[in-house]
């Protein structure tokens, strides 16, 4: 085969232009409405809860068709988000936002509706004051009706507890971790006590360990005035050394995230302990579900949490300025995060509501959660949202979270770097990824 | 094939020209445009297609990897080469080009010995033969996101079925989705399954027209079945051979799905926590889609531009020294049908 000079460089233009078409990506347009039914297309992530709810609205609206689209992960409904409004098309007329990437968010509101056009202000007691600040960009519009808070309380496997000669009851257990006073100091020092008893690993990896202690501080990778405060940070240093240690002495499983072997690491004791935010629990019900695993596996939710209250994710509804229905996605989306379907919302996908009324209703009947032996969750999500902080989440955080502390701390749960090392490497990375 | 339609004959003399220039009428005119212009018209969907999806973009992109350009706040100064020096400095981006490298040697040349030798039993007077050659191709028909997720469960560390196997031998689990060898040559076995047969098929097109008097000759003449594949077969299917050596050249620069689902729980999928198995293209979709700096990852669009362009221009080279290598062999092939005419007469 001969090939002329022309077809080089046509073949090389042709290479080019298929590159340059992975850069330029592609979307769809959500439907527009025929006057008569309007479609409605919304975008959730993880265990959300609102399929019930939708064909609810339909019923009681024949005029709205709800087309929902839910997506695996928070992180990948990050990047299905960013692409889309990167791409200036194809963002669905509600699209749900996570409280980590929120920061990213804030700076293009403007690319989205101030619902304050929609009379969010008159429903702004509803929730938790610091929800609905969180959603308050700097110039004072308002561009999320809040769904769920993510207080965090502990996950335990009863039976692994029980092998180990720990209590098991969710009270003990409480007391055990040091009740209102529970700290990582505790949290390690029970788990060095685990781990050297049955060989097995107490926590399932580091990142999430990691991310309950920094969300639990005060101001995390950033102060509070949105300046990055890692290197140098006294306080960050010493919860990663506490976490450094344990994790040296086998107290991880050093599992794949989302993923934990497939779910089975739930089912067959690999680790005994898990951090659990209240959206976290419909995560851990569809693990079990994925491993072969029920009710019966023993796992549990204690009204604790080391270190004190702490919130870890949480979301809110956003309508972008390119909906062609903002009147109805807001009428919807004020709908859904009602205290009343709020309270559904949280049965279904066993998260906690952000309003206060749903948070009463929730801690003032207990309804067993039968994957977690019964447990009362929405009544323990409660007593753990007490004394939560909302922390200011910076542009990067959701990076500096995944790509700087998440290669390290691997790193650190596979044995291949020790805390000092693996914390050089976060400063690295923090410098290298251009983390602003 | 098109049929090729029968060419005037060249002994009619041409028309002769009017010694003086007449004037054309409207029609004529008409005519002569339409012998000239027609065939660009005919040809023209392609080049307006390709100017549209192919050439706006690659010249958009090199607008915005001279600009700082983030992926929601969009376009911002213009920093000349700025981007380009960035990617250059940046060791993720070396990292990058050698694990595309390093997946692309570990995928190609397995791939291509394996076709080559299925081409040749494909070759063979075999019983049932298009269902043969149908079930190679199959792999080809999966999409590479399916492969991808398949694969990811079988190379799964805990219990996966590669380390169940590796375990029948009394080897100890590899961490494929962890080592960076063990995990280049995971997603290479995903990119041969899909593409040998596909290769294979190719080849054997080309090994079919080998004629088969050239086998007959070397088998009376003792030669064996390798000899008579690596002195024959082979040097006769080269240019189809580098025909498929480019083709997989340029797929093996542009991995990107098997890599990226190969294991999801980093950042959603950028090659492996330490960037172990992170392809430049998957590079690029993690600056442009993670960290949203389009501005650098044009840049590093561009370079992977570049870098496909200098191994075409490689290849161009290659090829061209083939082309003569071709014709050195037809010439030593009439030469022999000459010789054996000759001894037969």
């Amino acid at each position: 085969m001969k090939l002329s000079r022309r077809t080089t460089a046509a073949a090389a233009l042709a290479g080019a232009a298929a590159i340059s078409l992975v850069a330029t990506g592609c979307s769809s347009n959500s439907g527009g409405g025929d006057g008569e039914t309007i479609e409605l297309t919304i975008t959730t992530f993880g265990t959300f809860g609102y399929e019930d709810l939708y064909t609810e609205y339909e019923e009681a609206n024949p005029n709205i068709d709800i087309v929902a689209n839910n997506i695996d992960t928070g992180g990948n409904a990050r990047t299905d988000l960013f692409t889309k409004l990167g791409a200036g098309s194809g963002v669905s007329d509600i699209v749900a936002i996570e409280e980590g990437w929120l920061g990213a968010i804030m700076e293009v509101s403007d690319q989205f509706v101030d619902l304050t056009e929609h009379g969010i202000e008159e429903r702004a007691g509803d929730w938790v004051d610091w929800k609905y600040e969180q959603a308050t960009d700097p110039e004072g519009r308002v561009i999320g009706y809040g769904t769920d808070i993510g207080p965090e309380g502990l996950c335990y496997n009863g039976a692994a507890f029980e092998a180990a000669g720990l209590p098991t009851d969710r009270d003990e257990v409480a007391e055990l971790f040091g009740g209102e006073d529970a700290t990582w100091e505790r949290y390690f020092e029970l788990g060095q006590q685990y781990t050297d008893a049955t060989g097995k690993a107490w926590y399932d990896h580091s990142g999430f360990v990691w991310n309950a202690m920094v969300n639990q501080l005060e101001e995390g990778y950033y102060t509070s005035d949105g300046e990055l405060n890692v290197d140098g940070n006294a306080e960050l240093r010493e919860r990663f050394d506490q976490l450094a240690e344990a994790t040296t002495n086998g107290q991880s499983a050093a599992q794949t995230a989302w993923d934990w072997n497939g779910g089975k690491s739930f089912v067959d004791g690999t680790f005994a302990t898990f951090v659990c935010p209240g959206w976290m629990l419909g995560v851990v019900q569809g693990q079990l579900e994925a491993g072969g695993g029920g009710p019966d596996t023993g796992w549990d939710f204690a009204d604790v949490f080391p270190g004190g209250a702490a919130n870890w994710g949480g979301a809110f509804l956003s309508i972008p300025t390119s909906s062609e229905h903002p009147e109805e996605a807001a009428a919807l989306a004020d709908w859904l995060t009602q205290p009343e379907q709020q309270v559904k919302q949280s049965a279904a996908a066993g998260n906690f509501p952000s309003t206060l009324e749903a948070q009463e209703e929730l801690a003032a009947n207990p309804t067993p959660n039968e994957v977690f032996n019964d447990a009362p969750t929405g009544q323990i999500l409660a007593s753990r949202a007490e004394g939560v902080v909302a922390q200011y989440k910076g542009p990067d955080d959701s990076i500096i979270q995944e790509n700087v502390f998440g290669p390290a701390l691997q790193a650190l749960d596979r044995g291949e770097a020790d805390g000092d090392t693996a914390w050089q490497e976060a400063l690295d990375l923090l410098v290298e990824l251009e983390v602003e | 094939m098109t049929s090729t339609l029968d060419r005037p004959d060249l002994a009619v003399p041409a028309p002769k020209r009017p010694a003086t220039r007449e004037r054309l009428t409207w029609r004529q005119r008409l005519g002569r445009f339409d012998v000239k212009a027609s065939p660009y018209a005919y040809i023209s969907p392609f080049f307006v297609l390709f100017g549209l999806t192919g050439l706006f973009p690659l010249v958009y992109t090199l607008v915005v990897s001279v600009h700082e350009w983030e992926l929601l706040q969009g376009q911002g100064e213009f920093v000349g080469l700025e981007n380009f020096a960035n990617v250059l400095q940046d060791r993720f981006f070396w990292n990058s080009i050698f694990n595309t490298l390093s997946i692309f040697l570990l995928s190609t040349v397995p791939q291509i010995a394996m076709a080559l030798v299925i081409a040749a039993v494909l070759d063979q007077a075999l019983k049932a033969r298009t269902f043969w050659r149908m079930s190679v191709l199959l792999p080809y028909v999966v999409t590479p996101v399916a492969v991808a997720l398949i694969f990811s469960s079988m190379f799964n560390e805990a219990d996966g079925l590669a380390n169940n196997l590796v375990g029948l031998l009394g080897i100890e689990p590899i961490q494929w989705k962890h080592d960076t060898l063990a995990s280049h040559i995971a997603i290479a076995t995903m990119v041969n399954w899909r593409w040998t047969g596909y290769n294979a098929l190719i080849l054997l097109a080309a090994m079919q027209a080998v004629p088969r008097d050239l086998h007959e000759s070397a088998a009376i003449d003792g030669a064996g079945t390798a000899r008579r594949f690596f002195s024959i077969t082979i040097p006769s299917i080269r240019p189809t051979l580098i025909f498929v050596i480019i083709t997989a050249t340029i797929g093996g620069l542009q991995i990107f799905a098997e890599p990226k689902l190969f294991d999801v729980s980093s950042a959603g999928g950028i090659g492996g926590y330490d960037r172990q198995f992170q392809t430049t293209v998957l590079y690029l979709w993690e600056m442009a889609f993670f960290r949203q700096n389009f501005g650098e990852a044009a840049a590093i669009a561009w370079l992977l531009f570049l870098l496909i362009v200098g191994i075409g221009l490689i290849n161009f080279f290659i090829s061209k020294r083939i082309a003569t290598a071709e014709g050195r062999v037809i010439k030593k092939r009439t030469a022999k049908r000459l010789a054996t005419k000759e001894v037969g007469k």
